[in-house]
């Protein structure tokens, strides 16, 4: 086993460079399947031996996206579209894309016009979850999505190889829970930035791969006395925690991540695929489980209620919003999230997340202010 | 969908304004009288299946519309501010929500009466969010903050250009059966589904008749001036099942074909060129962009807006209902079928031009602008110009912008009819 800077060090490579990853698999021989945020049936992807790799944009200042995308639609996919025509993405075999939002439903024909040669696989989940008849529904989208996949696979997907890979994403859930709980005790060696990369190369790596990256990382922390953290705690709450440069400020301010609800990060990892007797019935179950996300349909302050709950348990001190730019399912959850935190004696702060800069500077002064007030 | 949009009125108003304007009237205060009486009241998005509370005799009100008439009368701003301000709403939300959830925060207190037209509280949302995303986070603050549950038809979005697939059908289907259950079990009301019948019948028959009328702006020169329509689109969202509306567009539609038997035209100037208006119109500059337009001699013949209410469907039958509902907004089919749409009636309107509202406001319609321009300059050649604006919010709009873009779309256009007849 290598050793544990070692490790964080590999999976930091992969969460800053996706692109080094799809070439690596391709090089092998295996088909790559794009998958855009926030939830896609990637386990078909790998059930059909291909290689699901998220989709989620990165820095940079769009200079063709504009075509096709406003300039008022969210941050990350115009640096989604944009990364799609510059060529970026060239390779994946095909992109699997959620209709949860405005700005999915935009980017569905924007990308078809715009990256011609990656075709788009489209489904959308049911918001309304109450319903009898949803999760059929959902079972069914997911159909036509496991076709089109055997397609691109040229070969059947067995219902077998389904329920293999749903343990392995369920395990690898398991294994990135405790990896967060891990990563409190040792608050010194996992800073925000290695947090945050732990997670995200999830996005870019075979989940069994990860998971057992993970596991070593966790044995290894084991072997460590517990670090007892002077500093700030925060929970993370948003779609993304990005750039770097972010995460780095809330290090030098001796601020460390306790717990995140970020669709990027724990969002992806907190909801298991229920027990059933049907794979695709199985993946629709775990739609119906998600809670507390902002593009999730409910009638309850679920979202809220969860953060304080992560903060308490935790001991954080403050919970810092990370607001997409023009994200809008998350912008009518802010005045909830900022009054219900408040009301819990957690004081907040809201940061733009801007994909089109690299400058953080406006996020600097804010939160040497926010830790002040801590 | 405002009331009495555009200029104030010199000549007296056609009978069917009149007609539309008592209509309007008496909805809001059958609702009011109804929340007085201990009855509940609805608020519902504008395409929702409204034939369910008619036929249970519900009183139903549409901020989407509200939220137009407000906004057309300039007194959205000061709720907008509120929204932003007290309820820290982010200013990029969709103007209609942040000035409608200001307005739910605001008629809590009883004294209450800047706005006009005012609503009662709800006590109870209908939300399909055929027309956006929005819509379900909007409907879900609502939701919270006032307490009261939401009955919600989940319309899905058509990514591809086929027709709603089966499994898509049976679970909308499925939501209007469980919502007609659901809203009985609410109102303790019966739902009578022979009455059911004669609101979807009704329902068809006052959106054909609507459809029929747009069409007859397809003559040159048109008899109407094509902001004209907005001001009945209030028929088509709170009342598509009355009879009431068949008696409107009746009048109306005599009244067109007046102005075309007598070789007149509601546009109040020559009319030299034929623009196709996509996108909602900016409420409160309504009067500026006609101005404009007239003095430009640009009649706006026909707009996607305003045809997005036809909700078309067979009587008596849910799941016709159900693909209906789930295809029926501009914002619930892929560009490509929206902008085919778009360059169909292009041709069929002799429209020489598009001229497109870039809304801040509304993503996936600025989005079939951008991405669907290209199908309408190849199918049709007619060119294309965009200007920036809002539905509600003034701060967006800038005349000077308007003017020019506007000015940029003429000289193309006259250029382009300057070669076809030289
Ligand atoms: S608007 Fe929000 S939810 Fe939608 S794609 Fe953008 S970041 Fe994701
Ligand atoms: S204007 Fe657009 S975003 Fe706003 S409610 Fe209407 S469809 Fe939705």
């Amino acid at each position: 086993m290598a050793d544990l800077p070692e490790m964080l060090a590999e999976l930091q490579s992969v969460a800053d460079s996706p692109k080094k990853m799809l070439a690596k698999y391709l090089a092998q021989g295996k088909k790559v399947v794009g998958c855009f945020p926030i939830y896609t049936p990637a386990e078909l992807v790998h059930a059909a031996g291909m290689i699901p790799m998220g989709v989620w944009g990165g820095q940079v200042n769009p200079s063709v996206a504009g075509q096709y995308a406003p300039i008022f639609i969210c941050s990350i996919m115009r640096s989604c579209l944009e990364f799609g025509m510059l060529g970026k993405y060239k390779g994946l075999s095909a992109v699997i894309m959620p209709i949860l939002c405005d700005s999915f439903r935009g980017m569905s024909g924007a990308w078809r016009v715009g990256v011609k040669d990656i075709p788009l696989i489209a489904l959308i989940q049911p918001q309304n979850r109450e319903v009898d008849g949803a999760r059929e529904f959902l079972a069914a989208e997911y159909g036509v999505v496991k076709e089109k996949l055997e397609e691109i696979a040229g070969h059947k997907i067995s219902g077998d190889a389904i329920e293999n890979s749903i343990a392995i994403y369920n395990s690898h859930n398991a294994t990135l829970r405790e990896f967060a709980r891990a990563a409190n005790r040792h608050l010194d060696v996992i800073t925000p930035k290695i947090r945050h990369a732990v997670m995200k190369s999830a996005h870019f790596m075979e989940k069994a791969e990860h998971a057992a990256k993970v596991k070593d990382i966790v044995l290894k922390l084991a072997e460590l006395p517990e670090h007892k953290w002077t500093g700030r705690k925060v929970v993370l709450t948003g779609i993304t925690a990005e750039p770097g440069d972010l995460l780095d400020i809330l290090a030098e301010n001796k601020i460390a991540v306790v717990g995140d609800d970020l669709a990027q990060e724990s969002r992806q990892f907190r909801t298991d695929i229920p027990a059933g007797q049907d794979p695709l019935d199985r993946l629709a179950g775990q739609w119906l489980s998600r809670s507390a996300c902002s593009v999730v349909h409910e009638k309850t302050s679920a979202r809220p209620d969860l953060v304080i709950k992560l903060a308490k348990e935790n001991r954080a001190d403050g919970v810092i919003i990370c607001l997409m730019s023009f994200c809008d399912v998350e912008e009518y959850e802010y005045p909830l999230l900022a009054k219900t935190t408040a009301q819990a004696g957690l004081p907040s702060v809201c940061i733009d997340i801007d994909q089109s800069t690299e400058n953080s500077g406006q996020a600097r002064t804010k939160l040497q202010t926010f830790v002040e007030m801590l | 969908m405002g009331e009495q949009v555009g200029q104030k009125p010199k000549r007296e108003l056609p009978r069917s304004r009149v007609l539309v304007a008592e209509q309007t009237a008496k909805i809001y205060r059958d609702a009011f009288a109804a929340k007085a009486r201990g009855e509940k009241v609805g608020w519902s998005t504008a395409i929702f299946p409204q034939e369910i509370c008619e036929t249970l005799d519900i009183p139903v009100l549409y901020p989407e519309n509200n939220a137009a008439s407000i906004s057309a009368k300039h007194l959205g701003g000061e709720l907008i501010e509120h929204a932003e301000g007290a309820m820290q709403y982010p200013s990029r939300i969709c103007s209609y929500a942040r000035l409608n959830m200001a307005l739910a925060d605001k008629i809590q207190d009883p004294a209450y009466s800047k706005a006009d037209p005012l609503m009662p509280s709800p006590d109870f949302l209908l939300l399909a969010n055929n027309s956006c995303t929005q819509l379900m986070k909007w409907y879900e603050c609502l939701s919270r903050d006032l307490g009261i549950p939401i009955f919600f038809i989940d319309c899905l979005f058509n990514y591809y250009e086929e027709k709603p697939a089966k499994h898509k059908i049976t679970y909308i289907r499925k939501q209007i059966e469980k919502y007609i259950w659901d809203m009985e079990a609410f109102s303790g009301k019966k739902f009578d589904w022979d009455k059911f019948l004669e609101v979807q019948k009704r329902s068809q028959i006052n959106s054909k008749l609507f459809d029929e009328i747009i069409r007859l702006n397809m003559r040159t020169p048109a008899p109407m001036s094509g902001f004209d329509f907005f001001n009945y689109m209030s028929c088509l969202v709170l009342a598509r099942g009355k009879e009431s509306t068949t008696v409107i567009f009746e009048q109306l539609k005599k009244e067109v074909e007046e102005h075309i038997a007598n070789n007149t035209t509601t546009f109040p100037s020559e009319e030299k060129y034929r623009v196709h208006w996509e996108g909602i119109a900016c409420w409160p500059n309504l009067g500026h962009n006609l101005k404009t337009l007239k003095n430009y001699n640009v009649n706006a013949v026909i707009n996607g807006y305003v045809t997005a209410w036809n909700v078309d469907y067979e009587p008596g039958d849910l799941d016709s209902m159900a693909s209906a509902y789930a295809s029926s907004s501009t914002n619930s089919l892929s560009t490509n079928t929206i902008m085919n749409m778009r360059a169909d009636t292009i041709e069929n309107y002799n429209c020489d031009g598009m001229l497109c509202h870039v809304n801040r406001s509304c993503k996936m319609m600025t989005f079939h602008i951008f991405v669907g321009r290209h199908i309408i300059e190849e199918r049709t050649g007619v060119p294309c110009a965009n200007f920036d604006g809002d539905q509600s919010d003034e701060r967006i709009y800038s005349e000077a912008q308007f003017e020019t873009r506007l000015q940029g779309l003429v000289e193309i256009m006259q250029h382009r009819k300057e070669a076809n007849h030289g």
